[in-house]
């Protein structure tokens, strides 16, 4: 028998004025490193991180489900809406977990949409966090897709979800973890991946912002792996090219879902950026 | 390539969860590779029969366009970036789908699969 470390708790918060009930995981001590997961899925995605002592001994890592996702249940009224993320509601968000539980200025790691959107809070609220860690992410990612594929009565949008985003994980991924990545796409709610996908397939709000970024108070430092067809090496690379002092490291064996694929590749990953970035956060804390 | 198309029909024949995911799948798909045309043809989630183009006769519903290379890239164990997936192939222009799209997503995780059957097993690490 084992249990695991991890303890998971719900948060209710108020965003654009809309009670939500928001369900988070955490683990560790220390700096706090906040987590955001993929479109599509939920905090499980981050469960190797989150279950690393070697991480947890001197950080405390916390994750939480967006609304509509995992355990964090959609508002009430949720049935007659089309849901549909957008940026200002996800920032709101982020924003709204961080005070709520008390975080003093986290890092924020965040992954494909999570990682757009650390950038846009990078942009427009750096005075929150301390630092980025920006993974799988991009400045902009128009849909080589058609989003309304995956809502639509005559298809089973969860399951043709998860064989899509089957493109963007690397065949060095463990089979196991392979399928468990999936799985969370395969329980996604109806319409749920979709919404997502419209905010990070047609918001290009963050184009022409990013030199806004003063990496000198707060950090930025990228990971991409080679096999995510979704956001290349190259997408990537071309965004932090707009951020003077960022840097960026190359998973060569990972693909799109990297904490959750492949988290023997990641981790080494994960843990050199923690560092890099903490090592360069200013020391008055400004 | 024939063989290839064989191997695949055989060893969809010897996966059974495959004709469970492929239950209501009866339809022609066409593999052209390098311009030479196979037509598989799928009955209740297996591959009934394989005909050899060229044909402009046989009605498929969707199609695979690419080149032996990179199709035997695709059938590696552990293929490269790019080569490990169908719509991975047709991002870096070494593949191309025609005809249904719509019906193919619907059968994406069936299709997926069973166009990677000839890929031999990971090699022990």
């Amino acid at each position: 028998m084992s249990i695991e470390q991890i303890t998971g708790r719900y948060v209710t918060v108020t965003v654009a004025g809309r009670r939500q009930r928001i369900y988070f995981e955490e683990a560790g001590q220390g700096p706090a490193v906040l987590c955001l997961h993929t479109a599509g899925s939920d905090t499980r995605q981050w469960r190797h991180i989150l279950n690393d002592t070697g991480i947890t001994a001197d950080h405390r890592i916390v994750a939480f489900d967006m609304p509509w996702h995992g355990k964090s249940l959609p508002p009430e009224g949720f049935q007659t809406e089309e849901y549909l993320l957008t940026t200002e509601t996800y920032m709101e968000t982020v924003l709204a977990v961080v005070a709520a539980l008390g975080l003093d200025r986290p890092v924020l790691a965040g992954v494909s949409m999570g990682g757009r959107i650390a950038l846009q809070l990078a942009v427009h609220h750096p005075e929150a966090f301390s630092a980025f860690l920006a993974i799988e992410a991009s400045d902009f990612q128009p849909a080589w897709y058609d989003i309304d594929w995956f809502q639509r009565p005559d298809a089973n949008g969860s399951e043709m979800g998860a064989a899509l985003v089957s493109t963007n994980i690397s065949p060095h991924a463990p089979e196991a973890e392979r399928w468990n990545t999936l799985w969370m796409f395969m329980q996604s709610g109806p319409g749920v991946f979709r919404g997502d996908l419209s905010f990070y397939t047609r918001d290009d709000s963050l184009v022409g912002q990013l030199h806004r970024i003063d990496t000198a108070r707060t950090p930025v430092h990228f990971i991409v792996g080679a096999y995510d067809f979704t956001c290349t090496p190259e997408d990537a690379q071309r965004t932090a090219d707009q951020i003077a002092g960022s840097t960026l490291a190359v998973m060569d064996e990972v693909g799109h879902f990297p904490m959750s694929e492949h988290p023997e590749g990641f981790r080494p990953f994960f843990v050199d950026g923690l560092k890099r970035v903490m090592a360069q956060v200013p020391a008055d804390g400004a | 390539m024939i063989e290839k198309m064989r191997e695949m029909q055989q060893r969809l024949e010897q996966s059974p969860h495959l004709h469970r995911l492929g239950a209501l799948f009866s339809d022609t798909v066409l593999i052209k590779v390098d311009g030479r045309e196979y037509y598989l043809v799928f009955e209740k989630g297996r591959i009934d029969r394989v005909v050899e183009g060229p044909s402009k006769r046989t009605p498929y519903r969707f199609g695979f366009v690419t080149d032996a290379a990179a199709l035997e890239a695709f059938w590696t164990p552990t293929p490269a970036p790019g080569f490990h997936d169908i719509f991975a192939m047709v991002k870096i222009g070494r593949a191309e789908i025609v005809g249904d799209m719509l019906l193919l997503v619907k059968n994406l995780r069936f299709f997926k699969e069973v166009i990677a059957l000839p890929r031999t097993a990971k090699e022990a690490a």
